[in-house]
């Protein structure tokens, strides 16, 4: 299959990974659990950029940001519908398997931005970047799905509108900031960096916290999960005379 | 934002309470000012987050501006619950399931310690106040203040019920109304987690396929469709206790113990697999109609269980008057048969039954019975949102080339409007403020003729894009609404903030095809003119148009987005669905049909 589509050059990086990408896309179960995944991070994205159009005074960008986030809207029905159409063939043969979320992300999704704070710039530079490492991604997505044409169309159709959105938000961006758009991006591009940096961070805190909070839980909770079961096996079911005090002091937590 | 006072006109000696609820669903903020609200708005709206359970800095911020308060102004900030309470529940059923909860434990600690319980310092590091001020009432002591001290009644037996509060899953008591300052709500009994009917028909709700806290109304439309063949089955679930109360068969369900589903393996041989979420449902199929007829059973159980609970609360008060609160309370087929079985003659449930109204019901909690201030009726409408602003859209729309009215002449605008819904076009209509809870009343509504099934088939395949199954409900002078309808005495409060389902008169059915469900009911809001006289002039003048005054009413947002708020948001809207002409204030704008160049 051959698209006609104009071309999308996905980065090194994602030509790279192709093989890891065909790898993902291989398993049936978990094709469908990534496009359902991608059309709720599209419907998010969609949001987002419908609410950028809401709060922009520039009323060209609030038409653009309009069928932007109209294209993003549809996009997650795109995604929602053929992973539905594909899991009507799958429920007899449900399985746990590795679904490899963070190996193949989805679409941009503005879920880390404050869009009510944004100004016109950092939010057209953001948008400019997220849809070119979209482009990208999803141009590698493509080609590693020719064997299954329903869902190959489905992001040939989807590379299109992301073609026409990389493309707005630079134009717009030079027509806002003629001085100093490319400074704009490269901000943009460390601001990314740094949230990057962030959710890694934060997965990797997040990953000590559970440990920490798992060992305690097995060494430290035995005795008072034994006397929590003894208090449950003493509490009487159906009606509970509420505490005489508790709505005295309102200065109360507890 | 204009506030409503200057800052000079709010007298110093005059008791400002904030009211908060946060953190699980729906958070929002509330302030009365001298015993009566002043604003009230669910973060939400603001946020544009549906459901945003964040604390609702945006929504305490708007209604400080609003009434042109400082924090330091205020006298108390009220939380709707006590944070220690409900994590001693959380602790607690983590350790009852030892060990099977080890998995789920880590981030309901991390949930807990990292921000829940720590609403004091929080209320105080946000907002600047000591923390003397910060004040904590009980959760369904919230539901119970928000049902009763807003309610036009002085005595009134109170039934509270939702998923869980801090322990209690379901309360019963009564209030009584003092104007010296003896206002009392008194709730002595209550039944306590895990037994909870919100929690049983959440896993329904789940199993079915639905969102949880969301989408428990698909359930209620759903059960239309299907038969109560099921309930045996259902009544394993829950059994009544000797003393009149339920406890819950725990071995079919698992919120109780890992949060990861809400049902049990067990629970699905009883019932069979489970609808996946992204799984259309075809009624025409078997597994369609099983999933229905669940639904179905579901609704009956709790409807029979909840009937029991007020026939005896009826019972032991001799009270006349119910004030129903909780999320429960948003069930009008419940709600119906409670008023038709229990032996209550009249039954009130506010227009933000669920959480978000806690934030307005622990401000009054705290005004009338903490301190004791007299007892004021309150008024009997839920607009205490932010107001719609016509000439922002007027600005937006001119922008953009769509044609646009400025109506000075009212009767006018009415006519035109009226005009457009008779013939066949579809109006999203924004007047005045924003209202509080989960309904369209009147003032972000889209608006359309009730009349043929076209209606209602167009309504969710081009204006809502949901669900074939859901049902619309109408709006109807209440003069008028005898005439169409079969509501039963007492039937037309509860009409009034469209909180219970009644029948829809067989010789009228196929005349209001679009709000008729598939059943014969319907869910109906019976408009009093100074509710909202603009609405209830534009039912006048499209009876006077069409020969019948009732007209489809359904929440001005699109599936999965909040109730819109400003008109920018309700102009975004219109363009992205078939909305044909939108109303906000005196400016009305028609669609033109050209777009963005792609090129």
């Amino acid at each position: 299959m051959q698209s006609t589509r104009p071309l999308v050059r996905p980065t090194g990086f994602d030509r790279m990974l192709a093989p890891l990408h065909r790898w993902i896309w291989r398993d049936h179960e978990r094709r469908v659990h990534k496009l359902m995944r991608f059309g709720e991070t599209e419907t998010d994205g969609g949001r987002d950029i419908l609410r950028a159009a809401e709060v922009t005074s520039d009323p060209l960008l609030r038409r653009l940001y309009l069928v932007h986030a109209i294209d993003e809207l549809r996009h997650g029905a795109m995604f929602r519908q053929r992973a539905a159409s594909l899991l009507q063939a799958l429920r007899s043969s449900s399985k746990p398997v590795f679904r490899a979320d963070w190996l193949a992300p989805g679409g941009h999704g503005a879920d880390d931005l404050e869009v009510d704070g944004e100004s016109d710039h950092s939010m057209l530079a953001f948008l400019h970047l997220s849809e070119k490492a979209a482009a990208s991604r999803f141009t590698v997505y493509r080609d590693v799905l020719r064997d299954d044409p329903p869902t190959y169309a489905v992001f040939d159709e989807i590379l299109h509108d992301e073609t026409f959105h990389m493309n707005y938000t630079l134009t717009q961006l030079a027509r806002i900031s003629p001085q100093h758009h490319r400074r704009h991006i490269w901000r943009a591009r460390c601001g990314r960096l740094w949230k990057a940096y962030l959710r890694v961070a934060s997965a990797l805190a997040g990953v000590i916290g559970t440990l920490l909070m798992t060992v305690q839980y097995f060494v430290l909770m035995p005795p008072f999960a034994w006397l929590a079961k003894r208090g449950a096996r003493r509490e009487r079911q159906g009606w509970t005379a509420a505490d005489p005090d508790a709505g005295d002091s309102l200065t109360r937590q507890y | 934002m204009q506030a409503i006072r200057s800052r000079d006109s709010i007298d110093a000696g005059s008791m400002k309470i904030l009211g908060i609820s946060a953190h699980y669903h729906d958070s929002a903020a509330a302030l009365i000012i001298d015993g009566m609200p002043v604003c009230a708005v669910q973060e939400e709206r603001l946020s544009r987050r549906k459901n945003d359970a964040a604390f609702p800095l945006l929504a305490i911020e708007w209604c400080l501006q609003h009434a042109g308060l400082e924090p330091d102004d205020l006298d108390a900030v009220v939380f709707y619950e006590r944070p220690m309470l409900k994590f001693d529940r959380i602790l607690t059923c983590a350790l009852r399931a030892f060990p099977r909860s080890w998995q789920t434990f880590p981030e309901a600690m991390k949930s807990s310690l990292g921000e829940k319980v720590w609403v004091r310092g929080t209320i105080s590091s946000y907002l600047g106040v000591p923390s003397r001020k910060i004040l904590f009432t009980r959760h369904h002591q919230s539901h119970a203040a928000a049902a009763f001290l807003a309610a036009p009644t002085d005595r009134a037996a109170i039934l509270t019920t939702d998923g869980v509060g801090e322990w209690a899953t379901l309360t019963v008591g009564h209030g009584t109304r003092g104007t010296n300052g003896g206002t009392a709500i008194t709730l002595p009994r209550e039944v306590r987690f895990p037994h909870s009917l919100g929690m049983l028909y959440s896993a329904f709700t789940a199993y079915l396929g639905f969102a949880i806290n969301e989408d428990e109304y698909k359930v209620m439309g759903l059960a239309g469709y299907g038969r109560p063949t099921v309930v045996d089955k259902v009544r394993r679930l829950i059994r009544q206790t000797a003393d009149g109360a339920f406890a819950l068969d725990l071995d079919y369900f698992e919120f109780h113990s890992t949060a990861r589903r809400s049902y049990s393996s067990r629970f699905v041989d009883l019932f069979g697999p489970p609808r996946l979420a992204y799984e259309p449902i075809d009624l025409s199929s078997a597994d369609g109609q099983r999933f229905a007829d669940c639904a179905a059973s579901v609704q009956c159980v709790l409807e029979d269980t909840l009937v029991t609970l007020a026939r005896s609360l009826h019972e032991e008060t001799g009270l006349s008057d119910l004030c129903l609160g909780g999320g429960v309370a948003l069930n009008g087929l419940a709600n119906a048969r409670i008023l038709a079985e229990s032996g209550f003659t009249r039954v009130f449930v506010p227009p933000a039954p669920g959480d978000a109204g806690c934030a307005l019901g622990a401000a009054l909690y705290a005004d009338r019975i903490h301190f004791g201030s007299p007892d004021r009726d309150i008024p009997d409408h839920p607009f205490w949102g932010p107001s719609v602003d016509g000439m922002e859209l007027a600005r937006i729309a001119s922008e953009d080339g769509h044609p646009v009215d400025r109506c000075e002449d009212e009767d006018v605008l009415i006519g035109q409007t009226a005009d457009d819904l008779a013939a066949g076009r579809v109006v999203g209509w924004m007047d005045g403020a924003l209202e509080l809870g989960p309904r369209a009343l009147g003032h972000r509504s889209i608006l359309a003729s009730a009349a043929g099934t076209e209606m209602r088939d167009r309504l969710n395949r081009e204006v809502k894009f949901r669900d074939e199954f859901r049902p619309f409900a109408p709006v109807v002078p209440i003069e008028a609404a005898d005439r169409y309808f079969e509501i039963p005495a007492g039937g037309a409060r509860l009409a009034r903030f469209m909180s219970a389902v009644f029948r829809v008169r067989p010789e009228w059915r196929a005349a209001l095809g679009a709000i008729t469900h598939v059943d014969g009911t319907t869910r109906l809001q019976a408009l009093d003119r100074e509710m909202s006289p603009r609405l209830y002039a534009l039912l006048q003048a499209y009876g006077q148009r069409t020969g019948v005054p009732v007209l489809l009413n359904t929440s001005f947002n699109l599936s999965g987005e909040p109730i819109v708020n400003r008109a920018v948001e309700g102009y975004s809207t219109f363009l992205r669905c078939g909305i044909d002409v939108l109303v906000a204030g005196q400016t009305r704008v028609t669609k033109k049909t050209s777009e963005v160049s792609r090129e």
